[in-house]
């Protein structure tokens, strides 16, 4: 019976890694307040966790898994939300109990995903099974991109409440790839995390697997710059910089470097996108959207949206901004860059700067110790690690960061394996950590469903190495 | 280590414990003006009250952070937070006319919103096109300012804070057994 479950928790991981990345974000349940929905692969993750209990309990793995200290500091870390949880909705009124409850569940969804995979995974061949699974995932994955680009393949998106709904849309001119991720950003962090992996992995690979590696890294490196998503392709290098290093092979980062160099020469939108961050939001060059009335300056400055808009009957002189033609954006305001690219890049930062960081550490002084609770913060913060001190507070993100500290420890732990295919994987996955962290300064990965449960189902892989029999 | 623990925990529970105002009532009216009688502004929304006047921002929020503390009678002001204006329609209520929103907060207590409605400059010139004084019978005011407090429950301030001290004792213990 055991060893039943058991196969069929193999199974089930197995099918996970290649649903998860690949079943287009169709939602089967909506939730109200929202446009977050439960998807088919909730309730397969639930069926997963289910069995699992059942397997922890006839196994008597239950005490085991208590007593390891990474499990015990999820507990803790689900804990402490429970506690956000309940003073956001009964002390500081922040938050609506079911979206802070839902919000809950998708940390403990995703998160549960590590100890699963550590507890199932038990050989080495389950391990390569698994890595296998998921090299034809990201190939298909980006097979399906390149189709959205060049073949107009559907497009599912979730970038807007419209969207989101599970509308089949195609690429419109200039728009990016997201492949079967909903979001040109997440389907880029995963690419991130790949091209981090496979570049560690190379070098412990045989010929035959290496030239498939480097194959599809290249490919996956070609999506990922018509992603465009520019903090994704400096994670990815930072990340394989990462690697090279504790892999000691320094020849490597100087090809890692000329190969950065290309992309940066080469015109593509992510150059376009590279340069504008730096002239844009640090020089604050580029030419400026004036206004066409004196009411839309002062409506600009004052920037209330709730406010009236002037209207006209008489006169075409009305607080809307642009008409559209001439190449500018109709919902441009005076100040902000004429050209689409740069409008892009400036608003994309501002956003941040304006609203969602400072709204991020107004929750956190609003309650140092538990923040405002989870969904306190809408729908992004778009800074991981200011989205937990305003939804958990302190407490909430010593406790992740706590979890973070154990997890690595274990990997450094794991440096010392004879194996080298084991050995390298380790190193891998420090380094799509590290990767994974820098795209958290400006993207929730920790929240995006996929790329989230995929994060944590490779770093459970990596820590499952330790049961190996 | 643990006598530093067992002193936070008992200021932490005096500090949450402390009396203070429970309803929008005990908050005192802006001086020279009229409460509003308008629907929204009354009974239909709790703890809701709202004033028109002439007096602006910079006078109405230090005279509530004021106002605020003397009835807490807590050493230190409430925390001023600086809230979008469109956050209003969730802090206040639905469809609340804005052009501030600024929050006073005792953390781990309660909260009291302070909503601006100011369509003109100090000076007496429009801040938008469309902007009108509030005429409320045969007075006309420049700002209305919309007050709504956020109190909390003794029971909920005693399990929130027994969830503070379990988290951290947790978290501590947590933390050597990681750190070490």
């Amino acid at each position: 019976m055991i060893v039943r479950l058991e196969k069929f928790l193999f199974w089930l991981i197995i099918f996970l890694f290649a649903f998860i990345p690949l079943y287009p974000k169709f939602p089967l349940l909506n939730v109200a307040g929202t446009f977050v929905a439960v998807r088919l692969e909730d309730v397969f993750i639930a069926l997963a966790y289910l069995v699992w209990g059942a397997y922890l309990l006839l196994s008597k793995q239950i005490g085991i898994f208590l007593k390891d200290k990474l499990n015990r500091a999820l507990m803790l870390f689900f804990f402490v939300g429970l506690v956000s949880l309940f003073s956001a909705n009964f002390l500081t009124h922040t938050t609506l109990l079911p979206l802070s409850l839902l919000h809950w569940i998708r940390r403990l969804e995703f998160m549960m995903l590590l100890p699963l995979v550590v507890t199932v995974i038990k050989t080495k061949k389950q391990l390569v099974i698994c890595l296998l699974t998921l090299s034809a995932v990201v190939l298909l994955v980006n097979i399906y991109a390149l189709g959205q680009q060049y073949l107009h393949w559907p497009v599912i998106s979730t970038t807007n409440s419209e969207f989101s709904k599970g509308l089949i849309l195609s690429l419109s001119p200039g728009a990016r790839v997201n492949s079967t991720f909903a979001g040109h950003y997440d389907l880029a962090v995963f690419l991130a995390m790949v091209l981090v992996l496979i570049s560690t992995l190379f070098f412990a690979l045989n010929r035959k697997f290496k030239i498939f590696s480097l194959g599809l890294g290249l490919l996956s490196f070609w999506v990922l710059i018509m992603t465009a998503a520019r903090l994704s392709f400096v994670a990815a290098f930072a990340g394989i910089f990462g690697s090279l290093v504790l892999l000691k092979k320094f020849k490597f980062i100087l090809l890692l470097a000329m190969i950065m160099l290309g992309v940066l020469i080469y015109p593509s939108q992510l150059r376009d996108r590279l340069i504008s961050t730096v002239t844009v939001n640090i020089f604050g060059q580029g030419e400026r959207y004036k206004g066409q009335t004196e009411d839309q300056r002062i409506r600009s400055k004052l920037n209330i949206p709730t406010l009236a808009i002037k209207t006209s009957s008489e006169s075409a002189e009305t607080s809307i901004f642009a008409t559209g033609s001439a190449g500018i954006a109709s919902d441009i305001t005076p100040g902000e860059p004429i050209d689409t690219t740069q409008l892009g890049v400036y608003r994309s930062f501002s956003i941040r700067l304006n609203l969602e960081w400072p709204r991020a550490i107004t929750a956190f002084l609003k309650n140092p110790f538990l923040g405002t609770g989870y969904s306190s913060l809408g729908i992004a913060t778009d800074n991981d690690f200011l989205r937990s001190l305003g939804e958990v507070g302190m407490l909430g993100t010593a406790v992740f960061i706590l979890i973070f500290i154990e997890i690595i420890k274990k990997i450094v732990r794991l440096l010392r394996e004879n194996d080298k295919f084991l050995r390298y994987f380790s190193i891998g996955t420090l380094s799509l950590i590290l990767a994974f962290v820098i795209n958290g300064l400006f993207i929730d990965v920790f929240e995006a469903s996929k790329v989230a449960s995929l994060f944590w189902m490779i770093v459970g892989l990596n820590l499952s190495v330790r049961n190996f029999k | 280590m643990k006598k530093i623990f067992l002193i936070f925990s008992f200021l932490l529970l005096i500090y949450m414990m402390w009396p203070g105002p429970s309803s929008i009532n005990q908050f005192n009216a802006l001086p020279d003006s009229e409460k509003s009688k308008l629907e929204g502004d009354t009974v239909q929304i709790p703890n809701v009250a709202a004033y028109f006047s002439n007096n602006f921002r910079n006078f109405v929020v230090p005279f509530y952070s004021d106002n605020y503390q003397n009835l807490v009678k807590l050493p230190l002001p409430p925390l001023k937070l600086n809230h979008p204006p469109e956050f209003s329609w969730t802090a206040i209520k639905r469809h609340t006319d804005t052009t501030y929103l600024e929050e006073l907060v005792y953390p781990l207590r309660d909260s009291l919103y302070v909503n601006g409605f100011e369509p003109f400059e100090e000076t007496g010139d429009p801040k938008y096109w469309g902007a009108t004084k509030f005429e409320i019978g045969s007075s006309v005011w420049f700002t209305k300012t919309t007050l709504r407090f956020y109190p909390s429950l003794v029971w909920v301030k005693v399990v929130t804070w027994l969830g503070i001290i379990l988290s951290t004792a947790l978290l501590y213990r947590m933390g050597r057994a990681i750190l070490k």
